[in-house]
Order: C-alpha cells, then structure tokens, then sequence
C-alpha cells in the first residue's frame, strides 16, 4: 500500500523517433522511480509494402528490390530470394559461385555486427570505442567496395551465380586486411571487457533459455541464451556445407546484453575463419551459368518453396511462389527482427531506464524490416494493426 | 571601487577562455578518438548561430521560470568563475570567497536542472531526479575537502590559500598527504560537476535526449552551454589555484603578475583535459546507483580522511 502512495508510475514514451533508437519503433514504457514495470512495444511507423510490390514486378527487379529492404544485410535478402528461384527453376550455381556468395555473406556478417557494437558502446556512453569499431568496419566497406563496386548494396547475387569474380591481387588484398582487422578485433574485444562496459552490459535484458525457446528468437539473440542454432550448421546452403569444420558456432549461458555482445565478437573471429578457408579452397571455374538473366528468367516455371538463410541477425526465411510468367504470385518475408522484437518486453520488464537503449540495441533491430501493415483511419484517428488471422481471411477470400 | 571594476573586467575574460577551452577539449577529445574534430573556435560558432535562432518556450512549460534560469545560469557560472581570477590578478584576499564560488557553482547546476524540469517534459523530469541525486553524491565530498584545505591554511578566502604558496613556494597539493588526499578528492568530483562521461547520466544523450536540456534552443541552449563551459572552467581554475599554484615554484616577482596568470591558465587547461577531456574519452556512461555508490565510497571516505588529517596537522 506504502509503495503505491509513494510512487505512481510514470508513462515514458520513448520513440519513434528518439536519438538512442536509430529506426522508428515506439516504446511505451511505464516506469515506477527508475524501474521498468510494464512495456508495449509497437511497430508499423515504416511499412514500405516491398512484399506487395514484388508481386508487381518481374523476378530480376524484385532480385533488385528485396535488396533494399535491409541496407546491412542486403546479401542476405538476394542470397535468400536466388536460392529460391534456382531452386524452383532447377539451377545449379557453379562452386566458385557458391564460393563467392559465401565470401560476400561472411563480410557481410563482419560489417553487420562491427556496426551493431559500435551501436552498443554508443548507447552505453563509450564514444570512443564506438569511433574506433566502426573504424574497422571501414575496412570491410572498403574490401566491398573493390570487389562489387558498391560499400552497401552490392547486387552481387544474380540468378544462377554471381556478378563479380575475384582476381588473384584482390585475394591477397583481402588477405591483408583481414590480418589488419583480426588486430582490431582483438583490441575492441579488450576494450569490451573494461569494467565501465561490463557494468553497463552484465545481468541486462536477460532473456532465459526457455523464454528465448517460447518466444523463438533467433541468431545471436538465441546464441546469447544458450540456444544452440545456426541456419549454417543445421540446414547448411550455399557453400556451407564444404566449410563446416572452420566454423563453430558461439555458445553462450548468461542471456544477457553482455552474452548477445560477445557471441557478436566471436562470430567476427569465426567469419574471418571461414573467408580464409574459402580464399584458400576456392575452386576454378565460370562464376555464373553463361546464358542470359532474362533467358533464365522466363525459365522459371511456376512453383513455390522455402528458402533459409542465417543473415548476421539471425534466421531469414523467404517463401516465394511464383506464377511460370517472369513473375511472383507471392513473396512473404520473415525477417530476424520480427520474432527477436518479441523478446525485448520479458527483457526490458526489472531493468532501469538506462538500460532501454542498451537492450534494444543488443537485439540489433532492424525496424524497416519488420514493420507490418497498420491501417489507420485518419477521421477516426484510430490505428489498427493487420494481424496474421485477419490476413489469412483476405487472403482466403482472394 | 578597483576590486569591482577588475571583477566586471573579467566578465568577458572568462567568456572567452571558457569557451575556447571547450574547443581545445573537443578537439583532443575528436584526435583521441581518431576523428578530425571541429575547429577550436567551435563553441563560439555555435554560440554566435544559436543565439541568431528563434525562441521558443513550449506551452507546457512554466515561461516565467522556464526563460530566466538559463540567465541566472551563466550568470552565476561566469560570476564563478571571475572572482578567483579577479582576486589572483588584483592580488586581494576577500573573506570567505571560496564558500561564494562553490554556492555560485551549484547555483548554476540547480538553475539548468530546475528551467529543465519546468518545461514539462518527462525526460527532463527524471534528469532533474538524476541531477539531484548526483548533486547530493558529489558535492559533499567536494565540500568536505574544501574545509579540509582551509583547516590547513586557516582562511576561507582564495588568495590567501594562494598566498600561502607563494610563500612557502610550494604546491599546496606536494605540501601534507591530508592536503594530497583532498586534491585527488576535489579533482574526483570535478567529473560529476561537469556533466561528462562516465558521469553524464544526468543529461545521457542517449537515454533521456540530454535531460534538463531537452526543450531548450536558441539563445536559451546557448546560455546553458555557456553556463556549463564557464563552470567548467571555474572549477579547474579552482582547483589550480588551491591545489596546484605553479606560479609559487617560481617565487619573487615571477609568482604574480601578468606572466603568472598565463601560466595558472595553462596549469588551469592541462587539469580540464585531464579531468574532463580523458575520463569522457576512456569511459562508458555509467548507472546512477553505480555512480552514487562511487561517489559515497570513494571521494566521501577520503575527503573525511582528509579532514582527519589536517586536524592531526599531518
């Protein structure tokens, strides 16, 4: 009774748009003094409709679209989207091909998670640690740049292989720099473990290993909750299932916001494990089939499957059917973000205030990503969210 | 007559040197951190272009109190800091001077911490709770090794602890370990004071969008961040001229005038970068209960051994 007299809880809101979440997600947080007591997340402020304007387009523009959705893990949406189509079309990639795509998908994996710790040490206060991780990042940007032409959206994936070959100068080049960056790697890794960060990161957002199993929460989130799983082991693609013994996956059993960051800096020693097994295996022979995209394209019959891929944030599923006529009838995209989204509530109830950036961040959100259609009636003012049951009505009436 | 025309003289004195230590501080702390960094006349850009925008006073915010604060603020903090430097350039000890600039400090903290919470804003709401419990953590110890130093020199007013060096030609600070522990005390709270990294939890950028100062633009930021530049200074230059006179080494003539006062600015920038400028380089934001816990531990226990010291005259 003292309690209630003493302390009425205060509502927060924190977002959409708000300088510690870097996308817009709205958090509703009651707090009673410093305590976090009750959460209501919600999403929906950047539904761009990519999924419906696939079904529009061709299958080498959405190829081009499904890039977009995520500009930190664009390889991964093309890697998933070709994998599907040579699936139904009954295209086999060369090896050096696949070899590719798994070069690019690695330092893409590096570039993502160097940028998500240089998010968590500025979300923590540590603006130098911040500068000098993405400093490395630099690097991984740069190795792009050289091989694909581009730092963010590379468009190296086409159908039936890849766009750019790599040259024996390049090889090396990347060579050197991973030597250069496993250096600094080592250094943030050291840094990560001042007492100032460990303070900030230990016993935060703990999510427990049977939450994380309900709520099925993937990649380093699960990882972090001692959750073995990894679309890379279990259900191996593209050239995955040759490197299985320069990789382990990294296990941890704390479950907290410091778990989620070291399994991040030891996925980055085993990605650069596993870019030095295939520039050291990488066979010979043609990068993509010879025969035009468009040729291909009109190739593919109608059909659908499930293709899965484990971008740097975690499980990414695409179902694509397709109509036989160059285009789709229906691509459903599941990010990451949208089952680890889930998790941030049982993590962020306990914790204090300063702990919400810090724990939304260590699920590494990606809201453009995850955002599903609201419908809002502006006479009304009211918004209403589109749930799964009402969608499967639309869609079983059509 | 004299002392107060040299006062006023002051006035735009610490208005610039305040600000332009706040560059060289940014500019260290950019290289540190492998960046470029702005230029060193930064801070008065953005006073001069921050001064040119428009006002604005949210409507749930208080007005009256809302607008003045940000003026008592710089005053204070400017006020601050000019008397130890009028009273180090006219060389006239006023009694109890020091109580002065430490109210004159913390009355400008408690200035931007109350405009901030009468705007209405629930961010800036939880910084004032934030900023208070802070104030309560690092002002005692402060305090309490203040008293220790005018135990040992048996004067409240700032020159005559400066005076004391001259004399003897010594640093205060190297003279007794009850003097040394209360300079690490002071130079300790100096962080906390000044709103920096690891103890800027009161204005977090990222947690609560800079608390207090989360409504405020236009001249009114300008006169907040001038306020916070000036009471940074004034404290460094505080603790330079109780603890650290580097002046007294050279004794004669050389300890005061127009030299010596360059040399206590220059003794005065090298206490910022290295209480300012290095802690919020190499440290992560801390918790408000990890900070009060280091303040009451830490700084608490040795400003009262400093005390305990200087009344055993060790």
């Amino acid at each position: 009774m003292v309690d209630k007299m003493d302390y009425t809880p205060l509502r927060i809101p924190l977002g959409p748009v708000h300088p510690a979440l870097k996308e817009p997600i709205s958090f509703r947080v009651t707090v009673r003094k410093e305590e976090i007591v009750d959460v209501d997340v919600q999403l929906g402020h950047v539904h761009r409709g990519i999924e419906s304007l696939a079904e529009s387009r061709n299958l080498i523009q959405t190829l081009y679209l499904v890039e977009r959705i995520c500009g930190i893990c664009s390889h991964s949406h093309t890697t998933c989207f070709t994998q599907a189509l040579e699936e139904i079309g009954g295209i086999k990639p060369s090896w050096r091909a696949l070899y590719l795509r798994t070069l690019i998908f690695e330092l893409e994996r590096m570039h993502s998670h160097l940028f998500l710790l240089g998010i968590m040490a500025y979300e923590i206060g540590f603006d130098t640690l911040f500068m000098f991780t993405w400093h490395a990042r630099e690097n991984v940007l740069d190795l792009f740049e050289e091989i694909t032409g581009n730092r963010i959206h590379h468009s190296m994936n086409t159908i039936g292989g890849v766009r750019w070959d790599l040259s024996l100068h390049m090889v090396e080049k990347i060579n050197d720099s991973l030597k250069e960056m496993e250096k600094s790697i080592k250094y943030i890794e050291e840094v990560f473990q001042d007492k100032t960060v460990e303070e900030r990161l230990c016993g935060v957002g703990v999510l427990g290993y049977n939450e994380a199993r309900e709520l099925c929460v993937v990649g380093p989130t699960a990882r972090g909750s001692g959750v073995s799983m990894d679309i890379r082991r279990d259900y191996p693609y593209a050239a995955y299932s040759e490197l299985k013994e320069s990789f382990s996956v990294v296990l941890r059993n704390s479950a907290d916001a410091c778990a989620r960051t070291e399994v991040r800096i030891f996925e980055l020693f085993e990605s650069i494990n596993i870019i030095r097994t295939i520039l050291d295996k990488l066979p010979n022979g043609a990068i993509s089939t010879g025969i035009s995209v468009l040729k291909l394209m009109s190739k593919i019959p109608e059909g659908e499957t499930v293709s899965i891929v484990e971008a740097p944030r975690g499980e990414l599923l695409y179902f694509v059917k397709t109509n036989g006529k160059e285009g789709l009838l229906r691509l459903k995209v599941r990010t990451p973000t949208i089952p680890n989204v889930l998790g941030l509530k049982p993590m962020l109830i306990g914790c204090e205030i300063a702990d919400i950036p810090v724990t939304a961040a260590s699920i590494d959100p990606c809201m453009a990503c995850a955002n599903r259609i609201t419908v809002i009636n502006q006479d009304k003012g009211e918004a209403r969210v589109i749930n799964w049951e009402n969608l499967r009505r639309r869609g079983k009436k059509q | 007559m004299n002392t107060i025309a040299i006062l006023l003289a002051m006035v735009p004195v610490v208005f610039f040197i305040s600000l332009l230590f706040e560059g060289i501080d940014r500019k260290i702390h950019a290289r540190m951190q492998k960046r470029i960094g702005p230029p060193i006349i930064q801070p008065f850009y953005d006073f001069i272009k921050l001064f040119n925008k428009e006002r604005i006073v949210p409507v749930t915010a208080s007005s009256g109190i809302f607008t003045a604060t940000p003026i008592i603020a710089a005053a204070a903090a400017i006020l601050g800091a000019s008397i130890p430097l009028a009273s180090l350039t006219a060389e006239t000890s006023v009694v109890g001077d020091l109580i002065l600039i430490l109210y004159l400090l913390a009355m400008s903290s408690v200035m931007v911490m109350v405009g901030g919470s009468s705007s209405g804003n629930p961010y800036g709401a939880i910084g004032f709770s934030r900023k208070m419990t802070m104030l309560i953590a690092y002002e005692m110890p402060m305090l309490i090794s203040i008293v220790s130093v005018s135990l040992n020199c048996f004067s409240l007013a700032y020159y005559d602890i400066v005076s004391t060096q001259i004399r003897t030609k010594s640093l205060l600070a190297f003279t007794r370990p009850s003097m040394a522990v209360a300079a690490i005390t002071f130079l300790l709270c100096i962080p906390a004071t000044a709103d920096v990294v690891p103890f800027d939890i009161s204005e977090a950028k990222t947690e609560i969008i800079h608390g207090p100062l989360v409504e405020y633009g236009g001249p009114y930021l300008a006169l907040v961040k001038l306020a916070k530049a000036a009471s940074n200074f004034a404290l460094t230059f505080l603790a330079m001229g109780l603890f650290f006179h580097l002046p007294a080494l050279l004794g004669g003539y050389a300890s005061v005038g127009l030299g010596a006062i360059c040399l206590c600015l220059v003794t005065t920038l090298i206490l910022l970068l290295l209480t300012i400028t290095v802690p919020r380089t190499i440290f992560a934001r801390l918790k408000i209960g990890q900070a009060f816990k280091f303040y009451w531990l830490i700084p608490l226990a040795s400003s009262i051994m400093a005390v305990v010291l200087s009344i055993l005259e060790l």
